[in-house]
């Protein structure tokens, strides 16, 4: 969880920010629609410029943008870092309309997949507290796999591999999703993630040979 | 001695006649009639792109819905979106810089007229071809307006939809960089005695910005195009990454910068709108000036952060630049409260439409460095957060500054006021319809809905928040529909001779189209209707300030 938890921090950061940034204009808006229209018979300013408080404010923004480049850079440093120990590996494959995740340290390669109609949708199992490098490809289109829960995504493509690794600290059971458009049925291209033990995952992945829909756990 | 009657070659002294009528208008070398033609085009277009949102937000009020099926709701988004940014408010844009700039710097016409109106049939042209899609067996282009391979290749877009999206919005691009090149000669070559760089008006500089991106960036789009075109003609080149990727590469070149060619000459009309309706000079001009040259150099290096999620890009480096950004964003920030924040505020229907652009420009400015976050981004890139965060940028920004343009020049373009009372429900309308449909699409980003769905399900939880974007849909249509009866109207009372004639300066204008007769004659400045003494960006204030002077002066004390 560790991409939710550094989307957490980040986002309710610049959110504050924002806040607070729109707070100020918007005071100044008010004031001035308030203080300044012509029934108040105020006179117009003549001065054209501030020359000053503009230098000093242009260095506060970017001293400003420094910091908030940096930041967020180191964030999404911090996210990407893998963790100690042998990752789980799955190989994800997408293609219109639904996806297939292979286990290659499974005794039988095992490989799990779906037609994404109705509840037809395969289930990705990984294990919890051990990191999970996902191998992400596709057989035709751009997809991209998302997890809201994760607050993560990356992008799928044909001929390439792209590879990431997530580590779910509970157990539970999300929905992810295609989010790139890729034609008639992108909307239902879902699928399902399960955090187990690693126990449990053990147990799945010695257990079940030859089982081609691992959707039933 | 005989004396000849003049005949008609004689009174143009040789020259053929010109056409009147339609004819007229749409072979003519008139920058003005070149603008109203590009912006009345665009202004049709964006009714036309409007219906389409309209139906795609009655096919999402509700989870589950069958309204229109798939296929036609792939085509609604894409063209909405291809029509909306490569065929309105582009063009509109390069359209009020054809009918604007000369005037604004007092040119009897345009740098090149002919090449001008080349590049508006171009873009009606270009227009027409991808609409003609709609007519086609498998109908219109159905990928987005930014359609990735392979995606949009043959085998997995058949149709000649597609090819002639591909064709359409070629010839549109290709019409609108020809328009950018001759708006930006005109602002660099053909400025009045007087008229230095630094007494352009506001708007000029905006278009001198926004051309230069147009010729910088957008022969990118057109390399994009050609690649597609290719890789329909034989898709196999796309089984190479290098291919998919790199279109996205050529694509978002063109696609950033587009941003704020759809940005800056709305800015800058609001701009002028709050300089005159506050009574005073607009306030921090040159860093204005600046922060504009500055957005437009580093438009070109901000590509990347629309691929955070493609592994395939620095995202670091995308993600400097693009926060970067809010610094000349600040400094325009800077003088358009400065500007008010000094002003004597006057609320005519214009200046609505340009204070509503502060605070909700603003919105799109702040959530596009929460997109510029690679952090925040991979959850919230293409999923209806984005979608939220364009229409802030483009409906709630640009539309605003559309309007606030519209009214602001209406008058100067047709000789006649624009309706105020229709005006101002026109502007509370579209703000509610704003907010309300735009607002909760940031929520539903946020909480999971991908966009490009064409409905989804019940228990996922979207259903309120879209009804209440759908809500919000029908005040933007009852405000838009408001807006075009009021034109309407206003012109039919113009050929009965019943509307109310505007003066030359209706509002206190700064800048010098307003010291010529409205409408403009054929050359813009006559003996009558002189360009005035250039002495600053405002030579109107500068002329009204120095009569006040002397009337104090000559006044007995």
């Amino acid at each position: 969880m560790r991409q939710r938890h550094i989307f957490g921090e980040v986002f309710t950061l610049e959110s504050i920010i924002a806040g607070v940034v729109f707070v100020v204009v918007v005071a100044v808006f008010v004031y001035a629609l308030i203080g300044r229209r012509a029934g108040r018979q105020v006179t117009a300013s003549q001065r054209a410029e501030r020359p000053r408080l503009e230098a000093y404010y242009v260095g506060v923004l970017a001293a400003f943008s420094v910091f908030l480049v940096a930041w967020t850079a180191w964030q999404n440093h911090r996210e990407h870092q893998t963790a100690a120990g042998p990752p789980v590996r799955v190989d994800v494959s997408s293609f219109q309309w639904c996806w297939s995740f292979n286990y290659p340290q499974a005794p039988d390669r095992r490989t799990v997949s779906g037609s994404c109609r109705g509840d037809d949708l395969p289930t990705l199992v990984v294990p919890t507290g051990r990191p999970v490098q996902l191998r992400l490809t596709s057989r035709d289109v751009i997809h991209s796999l998302w997890v809201p829960h994760l607050r993560y995504k990356m992008d799928a493509f044909p001929h390439h591999v792209n590879t990431f690794t997530l580590t779910l600290d509970k157990e539970g059971r999300w929905r992810g999703k295609c989010a790139e458009f890729c034609g008639e049925r992108h909307r239902t291209m879902h699928f399902w993630i399960k955090a187990v033990s690693p126990d449990e995952y053990d147990r799945w992945l010695q257990d079940q040979p030859g089982g081609g829909q691992g959707a039933a756990v | 001695m005989t004396v000849t009657p003049p005949t008609a070659k004689a009174v143009t002294g040789g020259r053929p006649v010109p056409p009147s009528g339609w004819l007229g208008w749409v072979t003519s070398t008139d920058h003005k009639r070149i603008g109203v033609l590009t912006v009345g085009t665009s202004l049709v277009l964006l009714l036309a792109m409007g219906i389409l949102a309209l139906t795609m937000r009655a096919q999402l009020a509700q989870p589950e819905q069958q309204l229109v099926d798939t296929h036609t709701f792939n085509q609604l988004f894409t063209i909405h979106g291809s029509g909306m940014i490569y065929m309105v408010v582009t063009p509109f844009a390069i359209g009020m810089g054809v009918y604007l700039v000369p005037l604004q710097i007092g040119a009897p016409g345009i740098a090149m007229p002919r090449l001008t109106l080349l590049g508006y049939w171009l873009y009606a042209l270009g227009a027409a071809v991808m609409l003609a899609g709609f007519a086609t067996p498998l109908g219109a282009h159905a990928d987005g307006w930014f359609s990735y391979p392979p995606m949009a290749d043959s085998i997995h877009s058949p149709g000649a939809g597609s090819d002639l999206w591909i064709a359409g919005v070629f010839l549109a691009t290709t019409g609108t960089i020809v328009m950018g090149w001759t708006v930006l000669w005109t602002v660099l070559r053909k400025r009045t005695h007087g008229m230095t760089m630094l007494r352009l008006p506001l708007f000029s500089w905006s278009m001198i910005a926004t051309c230069l991106m147009v010729i910088g960036a957008f022969p990118a789009l057109l390399a994009a195009l050609g690649l597609l075109a290719v890789g329909r003609a034989d898709p196999s080149i796309f089984d190479h990454n290098v291919w998919n990727i790199g279109y996205q590469h050529l694509f978002w070149f063109y696609g950033h910068p587009v941003v704020y060619v759809m940005f800056f000459p709305y800015l800058a009309a609001v701009a002028e709108v709050l300089a005159v309706f506050s009574g005073r000079r607009f306030f921090g001009y040159q860093g204005t000036v600046l922060s504009l040259l500055v957005f437009a150099a580093l438009s070109m290096s901000v590509w990347g952060h629309h691929m955070f999620a493609t592994g395939q890009a620095a995202n670091d480096y995308y993600s400097l630049t693009s926060i970067a950004l809010l610094v000349p964003a600040g400094v325009e920030y800077f003088s358009m409260l400065g500007t008010i924040a000094g002003g004597r505020l006057r609320f005519a229907p214009p200046m609505l439409f340009a204070l509503a652009f502060i605070p909700q420009f603003l919105i799109g400015g702040l959530t596009g460095i929460m997109v510029g976050t690679p952090v925040i981004d991979y959850h919230v890139t293409d999923s209806y957060f984005v979608v939220a965060h364009l229409h802030y940028v483009l409906f709630a920004g640009s539309a605003f500054g559309l309007f606030a343009a519209v009214y602001f020049w209406f008058p100067k373009v047709t000789g006649v006021m624009l309706g105020h009372r229709l005006g101002r429900l026109h502007f509370w309308l579209l703000v509610i319809g704003a907010n309300l449909t735009f607002l909760p699409m940031f929520a539903l980003g946020y909480l999971g809905m991908p966009r490009r769905v064409s409905t989804y399900a019940a228990f996922e939880g979207f259903g309120w928040l879209n009804l209440l974007s759908s809500i919000g849909a029908a005040f933007l249509a009852a405000g838009v529909i408001l807006f075009a009866v009021n034109v309407l109207w206003t012109l039919r009372k113009r050929t009965l001779g019943r509307a109310e004639k505007a003066p030359d300066d209706p509002w206190g204008g700064h800048t010098l189209e307003w010291a010529t007769s409205s409408p403009p004659p054929r050359l813009n400045f006559t003996p009558e209707h002189p360009v005035p003494p250039v002495t600053s960006f405002a030579p109107l204030l500068d002329l009204r300030q120095r009569q006040e002077v002397t009337a104090v002066d000559r006044s007995p004390s």
